[in-house]
C-alpha cells in the first residue's frame, strides 16, 4: 500500500516514514497532497506554523477526501484535522471534525511528555486490540470534541487519544514511537484501509 | 499520570557504544543499533545515544549510526555530545533523533537553546546539566565534565527551562558509574525547582535505587548505562519490581 508523508517543514518525519515501513507501506514524502492509499498528516510543532500549508492545499486535500483517499494525522496532524486551533494565535483548521484544539486544562505539566494508557471509548477497526495498552506523546494541546473518540487517554483531562470518521483517522499519540502498541495500530491501519 | 520512565543511555565513541566511571577509564560494550533495539524489547521507554567522539573521524560516523539507530527504533530516541549550532540539531532530527540533548553550547552559548526551541519546539530540547558537590551545592560542569563553569545547577535549570527546554537530563558526576544510587537530594532539589519532566542519571546499581529516585526524589526518568551493558539489572525485571512497588510504569 501507499503512503504519502506531507511534509510542511514541522517535525520528525523519519520517524513516522520509518513506522510504516515497518508496517509494509511504500512511502513517499512530498510537499504536495496527492492520489494514494493514504495520506499522513505528521506533526510535532505549532498550529499556526501549519496554517499556510493548509491555506494552499485545502481545496486539493478536500477534493482527494472526497474522491476517497484516506487521511491519518499524527499529533499535530490530527489537531489541524478539527475547526479551530489557539496555538500560537487562532487558526482555522480543515473542519473535518467538529471541535478546537486548546491547551490541556490542569496539565501537571507541560509539555505532556511520556507514556500514557488508551481507554476505549467508541470502538472502530483503528482501536482494536489497544484498550489499556501504553502510548507515547508529546504534546501541550489536545482536542475538545463532541465526536466520540475511539479512544482517550488522561493528563489532567480526559482527552481524544484516537479519532476515526468517514475516511479520517487521527491520533494524538505517536504511534511510530509506541513500540508494541504501535505496532498494532499500523496493522490496524492496513485493514482500516481495506474495510 | 504518566508513567516514570526508564531509559537505556548508550555512550558512544567512535561508533562504538562504551562505558566508564565517573566520565573516565572507557570500555567497549558493543553496538548502539544492537543495543538499543536490545533494550526497547526489554522495555526501555526511551533510548539516550551520547556522542562522546573526541575526534573529528569519530564525529563523522556519528549521524550514519544515528540513522541507523533510529531505523531500528520504534521508541523515542534522543541524541546528544558535541551538538554546537542549531543547524547541528537540525541535522539530528532529520536523522531520526526526536529530540537533541544540549550541554555544553547551553552553557557557553544559551541563544542555540532558545532558537533550537522555537524552532523545533521545546519537545524536541533536552538540555543536559552535568553537577557535582561544591560545598552546600552543586556545580554545572561542562566539556564532559572537565570544566567547572561556576553556576549553581539549580540556578542553571530554572534558566535552561525559561530558555525553552522541553526535559533536562539531570547527572551527578560524583555517582556516575559508581553504582551507589542517584543523588537524590540534587534530583529532589532540581524536580521542585522546575516545571519540565527531569531525567536522573548517575549511580544506578540496583532496582531500589529506581523506587527512591521516583519515590523520594519525584524524577520523571531514570536513565542507566553501565548496569544495563552488564546485564546487572533486566529493564523487564526492574519494571516488574517498581510496579509491585506501587510505582506506575510502562509494562
Amino acid at each position: 500500500m501507499r503512503a504519502i508523508v506531507l511534509n510542511y517543514g514541522v517535525g520528525n518525519l523519519f520517524s513516522i516514514s520509518a513506522g510504516l515501513r515497518r508496517a509494509d507501506f511504500e512511502v513517499e514524502i512530498s510537499q504536495e497532497p496527492k492520489e494514494a492509499d493514504l495520506i499522513v498528516l505528521p506533526g510535532v510543532g505549532a498550529f499556526s506554523a501549519v496554517g499556510n500549508f493548509m491555506r494552499k492545499w485545502e481545496a486539493t486535500l478536500n477534493d482527494l477526501r472526497r474522491r476517497g483517499v484516506r487521511f491519518l494525522g499524527v499529533c499535530l496532524g490530527m489537531q489541524i484535522m478539527f475547526e479551530e486551533g489557539n496555538e500560537g494565535g487562532k487558526t482555522r483548521g480543515l473542519g473535518w471534525l467538529p471541535g478546537q484544539v486548546d491547551l490541556i486544562r490542569e496539565a501537571p505539566k507541560l509539555p505532556h511528555i511520556g507514556w500514557d494508557s488508551l481507554k476505549e471509548r467508541s470502538p472502530c477497526i483503528l482501536s482494536e486490540g489497544l484498550d489499556g495498552k501504553y502510548a507515547y506523546f508529546v504534546h501541550s494541546y489536545v482536542a475538545y470534541t463532541p465526536h466520540p473518540p475511539a479512544m482517550t487517554s488522561r493528563y489532567g483531562v480526559e482527552f481524544p487519544a484516537l479519532v476515526c470518521d468517514d475516511g479520517v483517522a487521527g491520533t494524538q499519540f505517536h504511534p511510530e514511537k509506541s513500540g508494541e502498541t504501535g505496532k498494532i495500530f499500523f496493522n490496524n491501519l492496513r485493514r482500516w484501509l481495506k474495510a | 499520570m504518566t508513567t516514570r520512565r526508564i531509559i537505556a543511555c548508550l555512550d558512544v565513541k567512535d561508533g562504538k557504544v562504551v562505558k566508564g566511571v565517573r566520565f573516565l577509564d572507557l570500555k567497549l560494550k558493543g553496538d548502539p543499533a544492537e543495543l538499543a533495539s536490545r533494550y526497547e524489547e526489554e522495555g526501555a521507554d526511551e533510548i539516550v545515544f551520547l556522542d562522546i567522539s573526541a575526534t573529528v573521524e569519530g564525529r563523522k560516523t556519528l549521524l550514519e549510526k544515528v540513522r541507523e539507530t533510529a531505523s531500528v527504533l520504534s521508541i523515542p530516541l534522543t541524541v546528544g555530545g558535541g551538538v554546537r549550532t542549531v543547524e547541528d540539531v537540525s541535522n539530528l532530527l532529520s536523522n531520526g533523533a526526536d529530540k537533541v540533548s544540549l550541554n555544553t553550547v547551553a552553557a557557553e552559548n544559551p541563544s542555540v537553546v532558545s532558537m533550537a526551541s522555537r524552532e523545533f519546539g521545546a519537545q524536541a530540547v533536552v538540555v543536559a546539566i552535568d553537577a557535582k558537590r561544591v560545598g552546600n551545592g552543586w556545580r554545572v560542569f561542562v566539556r564532559s565534565g572537565t570544566k567547572d563553569t561556576g553556576l549553581d545547577a539549580v540556578d542553571w535549570a530554572k534558566r535552561v527551562e525559561e530558555m525553552g527546554a522541553g526535559e533536562i537530563l539531570l547527572t551527578s558526576i560524583d555517582r556516575d558509574g559508581t553504582r551507589d544510587g542517584y543523588d537524590l537530594e540534587l534530583t529532589k532539589a532540581v524536580v521542585r525547582a522546575t516545571k519540565v519532566p527531569v531525567i536522573a542519571s548517575g549511580g544506578a546499581g540496583k532496582p531500589d535505587h529506581f523506587l527512591s529516585v521516583f519515590r523520594q526524589a519525584g524524577a520523571d526518568a531514570a536513565l542507566a548505562a553501565g548496569i544495563f551493558h552488564d546485564g546487572v539489572i533486566r529493564i523487564r525485571e526492574l519494571k516488574d519490581y517498581l510496579k509491585d512497588a506501587g510505582i506506575e510504569v510502562r509494562t
